[in-house]
């Protein structure tokens, strides 16, 4: 057994599903509060990327980028909301997953004609460059402080949800929607601030992880999908699945990778069929929503 | 001026017509019992009154503006709580939290200790979540969610059912207390006399329709009346 | 249903879309010329016709969005171009037969998996599962299926007899043997959509729960209709491998299973000829708009946006579009002629006299029990029900009545106690074996099937009762059944909707959508009807006739009704049972129970103390 190739793919599997985490956990909150999948999820991802992209090209800042494309997403989540998810939500659940979807083919589209088809590249800033010797694995600086910045990320979303009025709401309005209305407090705008806070987590994710993959329209297709393995393992509506069930994809896929490169996508799925068949509502799921 | 002021408001569930040119008025300090059997359409009035429901055809005014088919956070704003029936407690979230999330639109909250005070159950239980607590204990949460607020009115849903005969005594003490104080309370409760000994004035429904106004003794003489409207008699 | 609609204009026209396909497929390629349209563009089109109409049965049909049909269309392609390139046959039909075989396997894994869930989870699991066999294709299977580069070098073959053979590597040649598969797969899809399988598939987009608790097993009815989406899209990946000689990895690709939804979408989901329409417009536009200078890049986002409008604005798409024009042209008189006039004769029955209350019992339940969590909505209740009575059960609110009710029905399991139907247990039997067994429910708030007609509405429990919980006759006309015809005109009449036969639910008065809501249970000729407030959101008049129209139907049969309306309960009731706070505190006749002090005290709030 070689170890360092087992640290190193235990290390990346962390990597790769702390991402998975973050782009899950803006889709399970939106559906979980707004009763909404957004199939365009993965194309939001992919215009966070395009916007880090765009704004690193003009200031040459990556932390301008990341903030480019953090707010590039939550201008986008909030104008999508008002102009079409609002008018979704008395609608069935297929129409609201038609319409995301024909949204993200738009998006991805746009974004093509816009930049071509060919990849383009984000560098990976200065400070996070090189390799750092863990004692027992040396490994790439960036995917490091990737680490550090999804976890600062989680703790703030953990910290937005559990510890202030807005989260306070939103937690509420999860469970019943009606009652925080009786309450006196309006729904609807919390449900823009949702979207929009969802859709950034969502583009700040596609942003980070430019330095680590190629930038393409289509980068946001694969991304949905692992996102959507993540949900359905973890239970969808949940913070702590999100979490965890993005932890278990990303290691499922490295992990794989040391036996048998070949099945390491494959595998992930399996593991969805396996939980589907065990415990359907998935591991941190409720029985009976859905 | 009435504070409340409901004039024959016709209500549908989908295209079940509910309620039928309804017409009621609550005064200030009053406190006004709605009796009916099941499905007469006293829930259904309270909800339509609270922006729940929208009525299809009619007026409703509230401390002086028209308030029908507003969403309910803007009549709640407008200092009209509603108490639901099943009480409504959000399970996944503490009782004192259940308690802030009340406070955060109201114009002059009370503060929590105040709540605590009038409640020392809660007080003692307010880290644990409102899934957690019993039947009681989540209802008087659920008055205690609406007085926070300071409201003008108090709207409450069935606060008694399927409570321990012990702890409705407690509530209908709670209830008194907060009369005397001048709330302006209505009242619907399957438990005739609770409401009945609570009330200043009260109506009837019957299949939607108003069958009765008057005072509480004037319905209590009336026995045939009473067990035609509410009791176990077509 | 432009289909049917057409189809139902006497004997000559059973067979108008089949004559009107047949003469379509003869004209299409001239005429497609005259637009700028070549042989390989007509190909494809039909080719993505065949995988839309199985498609078109499983998401207009049955409501079961699935974004992963790309897995069968590439699972036939690469069979049926495997075993062509491999030599294990040479004979293209065959290849295709084996391929669309292996594809239709591979459905019913595939379904079985992705149907533990639904709704937006059921997208969710078909897309991921699609995204599975990409993955398969292009990594551990990459020996057998080129991995990203496909198989390429499929022979060239023909197909034909003797002489008469058409080549398959030219597109003209292959457009015929397209042509002919396409009308073979619409004329079963069409024979599928008619028959009492496609009634009942039907039914679970509408309303699947009501499916089910009116005896059919829809999980069994969904696989059906997945397996047969994963056939036609067999069909389809494997004629998309042999016309082009090559099979890509695009066939599994994500863009593939979303294109087949975007096709059906903007052509008009359940029309089946909606997807090939959708296709027409997709493939066409796409040549079309590629040529434009400034529309040239962007035409997926122009279709992208075309698309999203019509989501939003008008869910028909083409072919709905054209079947509203046609019924404004033609007048409604269409609309309802799926429903065969037969005529009954007002069965005027005496009016019902009180049943012995002796006789045997029929539905018993013992200490049944529901517990949430901390709180006890039932509490150990104990009642028998005699065969031939009516039975009310009232009690003020909260009392436990609808929990009770809904263990009855099979609809919620009850966490402890018994119950017996007919002598048999039936505790954990669920909502669709206790309708098999006679015992039907219906509901206080209306469960119908609101675009089907009043006629196909009732046709739905007719079927179960006939047929059992699953039927997959697929290709016998539903119509044609005189055994199922007269049991829905009966349950028609019994509740006084006959000559509202041909309407939509949905346009039905309240009142008789209540009746409706009645004569659904009524049509799974039921030995004993649960009825759920019969009466609620009735006006006087209307509770009256509803009291009249439930003694009529009683005859024969036992009720258990919940009903507020002491008039409703007075008029009708046997026996009353009482409960109140989840306890049973009061049974008999109902004299005794107007004169029970225990429960007028319930009912005014003061129950005597024990």
């Amino acid at each position: 057994m070689n170890w360092s190739l087992l640290w190193a793919q235990l290390f990346n599997g962390l990597t790769l599903g702390a991402l998975l985490v973050l782009v899950a956990m803006g889709l399970t909150i939106i559906f979980g509060a707004l009763g909404v999948i957004n199939f365009a999820h993965g194309a939001f991802y992919m215009v966070g990327a395009y916007a880090g992209y765009v704004a690193y090209a003009a200031t040459h800042s990556f932390v301008l980028a990341v903030i480019a494309g953090a707010a590039a997403l939550l201008l986008v989540g909030i104008v999508i909301e008002r102009g079409l998810i609002r008018y979704y939500y008395r609608r069935p659940h297929e129409d609201q997953i038609l319409a995301t979807f024909g949204l993200g083919i738009i998006l991805v589209e746009a974004v093509r004609a816009w930049f071509g088809g060919i990849s383009q590249r984000l560098p990976v800033p200065t400070w996070g460059t090189g390799a750092v010797n863990l004692g027992f694995l040396y490994y790439p600086t960036y995917r490091i402080e990737v680490l550090g910045i999804v976890a600062v990320t989680l703790v703030v979303l953990y910290l937005v949800l559990y510890r202030t009025r807005l989260g306070l709401i939103v937690r509420a309005g999860i469970e019943d929607q009606l009652m925080v209305n009786v309450l006196g407090i309006n729904v609807n705008r919390t449900f823009l601030v949702v979207f929009g806070l969802g859709s950034m987590a969502a583009g700040f994710a596609g942003v980070i992880n430019a330095p680590i993959v190629t930038v393409v329209p289509d980068m946001g297709e694969l991304v949905l999908v692992q996102s959507f393995v993540v949900i359905v393992i973890g239970g969808v509506g949940s913070f702590w699945g999100a979490l965890i069930g993005g932890l278990i994809a990303g290691e499922i896929i490295s992990l794989t990778a040391i036996v048998q490169p070949a099945y390491s996508e494959v595998m992930l799925f399996a593991a969805m069929a396996i939980v589907l068949i065990l415990r359907p509502q998935g591991l941190f799921g409720v029985q009976g929503r859905q | 001026m009435s504070l409340l002021e409901v004039d024959k408001i016709n209500t549908y569930y989908g295209e079940a017509h509910a309620l039928f040119d309804v017409s009621l008025h609550v005064e200030q300090h009053e406190v006004v019992a709605l009796l009916g059997r099941n499905g007469a359409g006293k829930s259904t009035t309270l909800n339509t009154v609270m922006g729940v429901l929208a009525p299809k055809s009619g007026a409703i005014r509230f401390a002086g503006a028209a308030v029908a088919s507003l969403p309910p956070y803007e009549i709640a704003q407008r200092g009209l709580q509603l108490v639901p029936e099943e009480r409504r407690i959000i399970g996944g979230l503490t009782v004192e939290e259940n308690i802030v999330l009340a406070t955060l639109t109201a114009e002059k909250p009370w503060p929590l200790e105040r709540a605590y005070e009038m409640f020392p159950r809660l007080a003692e239980r307010k880290r644990n979540r409102g899934r957690e607590l019993s039947g009681g204990e989540q209802q008087m949460l659920a008055i205690a969610r609406a007085l926070v607020r300071e409201p003008k009115m108090i709207l409450l849903d069935e606060p008694f059912e399927g409570l321990a005969p012990i702890i409705v005594q407690d509530l209908i003490g709670v209830c008194r207390k907060t009369a005397e104080a001048g709330q302006t309370i209505v009242i619907v409760e399957q438990n005739v006399e609770a409401a009945l000994g609570l009330a200043h004035r009260c109506y009837v429904l019957n299949n939607g329709h108003v069958v009765f106004e008057g005072r509480p003794d004037a319905l209590r003489k009336d026995t045939d009346f009473m067990h035609r409207h509410l009791g176990v008699e077509a | 249903m432009i289909v049917e609609k057409l189809s139902a204009r006497g004997p000559l026209g059973r067979w108008l879309p089949e004559a009107a396909a047949v003469v379509g497929l003869l004209i299409f390629p001239s005429v497609f010329a005259l637009i700028g349209g070549t042989a390989d563009m007509a190909d494809r089109i039909l080719i993505w016709g065949i995988f839309g109409l199985g498609f078109d049965i499983l998401f207009g049909f049955t409501g079961l969005l699935s974004f992963g049909q790309a897995a069968f269309f590439g699972s036939g392609g690469f069979m049926t171009a495997y075993l062509l390139i491999a030599g294990v046959t040479d004979n293209a039909m065959v290849a295709l037969l084996i391929g669309t075989a292996f594809a239709a396997i591979l459905g019913v894994i595939i379904g079985a998996l992705s149907l533990r869930r639904s709704g937006i989870y059921f997208a969710m699991l078909t897309l991921a599962f699609g995204e599975m066999f990409y993955f398969l294709d292009i990594s551990p299977l990459k020996e057998y299926t080129g991995g990203e580069n496909g198989l390429s070098g499929v022979p060239a073959t023909h197909v034909g007899i003797g002489k008469w053979f058409v080549e398959l590597h030219t597109p003209e040649g292959m457009y015929w043997v397209i042509a002919i598969l396409f009308l073979i797969g619409f004329w079963l899809a069409r024979r599928i959509v008619n028959s009492s399988f496609g009634a009942v598939l039907l039914s679970i987009r509408e309303n699947g729960e009501r499916a089910r608790t009116l005896g059919h097993d829809i999980q069994k009815y969904k696989l059906a209709a997945f397996v047969i989406a994963a056939t036609y899209a067999g069909v389809a990946g494997s004629l998309f491998g042999l016309f082009q000689g090559y099979m890509p990895p695009d066939g599994f690709y994500l863009e593939t299973s979303g294109q087949l939804v975007v096709q059906t979408i903007m052509g008009g989901a359940g029309t089946l000829v909606g997807p090939t329409v959708g296709a027409l417009v997709w493939i066409y536009l796409r040549t079309a708009l590629q040529q434009l200078p400034l529309v040239g890049p962007v035409w997926k986002m122009v279709l992208g946006i075309i698309f999203v409008l019509i989501v939003t604005l008008f869910r028909r798409g083409i072919c709905g579009g054209i079947a509203i024009l046609w019924e404004r042209l033609v007048g409604s008189g269409v609309a309802g002629a799926t429903a065969p006039a037969v005529a009954v004769a007002a069965t005027d029955k005496s009016p019902r006299t009180r049943a012995p209350l002796t006789g045997k019992v029929i539905l018993e339940a013992k200490d049944l029990t529901k517990r949430y969590g901390g709180l006890t909505a039932v509490d150990k209740v104990s009642f028998q029900v005699v065969e031939g009575e009516i039975r009310a059960l009232i009690g003020p609110n909260g009392a436990g009545k609808t929990t009770f009710f809904n263990m009855l029905a099979g609809a919620i399991p009850p966490t402890g106690g018994e119950m017996f139907f007919r002598g048999e247990r039936i505790t954990s039997a669920g909502s669709t074996a206790i309708c098999q067994r006679g015992l039907v429910k219906s509901f206080q708030i209306n469960q119908l099937f609101p675009s089907l007609t009043v006629w196909d509405n009732v046709r739905i429990p007719a079927i179960a009762r006939t047929y059992g919980k699953f039927h997959p006759s697929m290709l016998r006309d539903v119509g044609n059944s005189e055994e199922l015809n007269a049991l829905i005109a009966q349950s028609l009449a019994a509740v006084h909707l006959s000559d509202r036969a041909h309407a939509p639910a949905r346009e039905l008065a309240y009142g008789e959508k209540r009746r409706l809501e009645i004569g659904l249970a009524l049509a799974t000729k039921p030995s004993t009807l649960l009825l759920d407030e019969p009466t609620a959101g009735m006006s006087p008049s209307e509770r009256q006739d509803t009291i009249r129209l439930l003694k009529s139907v009683a005859a024969g049969v036992t009720i258990v009704i919940v009903e507020h309306d002491m008039d409703v309960v007075f008029g009708l009731a046997d026996r009353i049972t009482v409960l109140f706070n989840g306890r049973k505190i009061a049974e008999g006749p109902p004299d005794a129970i107007k004169a029970n002090p225990e429960v007028r005290a319930a009912y005014l709030g003061n129950p005597v103390q024990k």
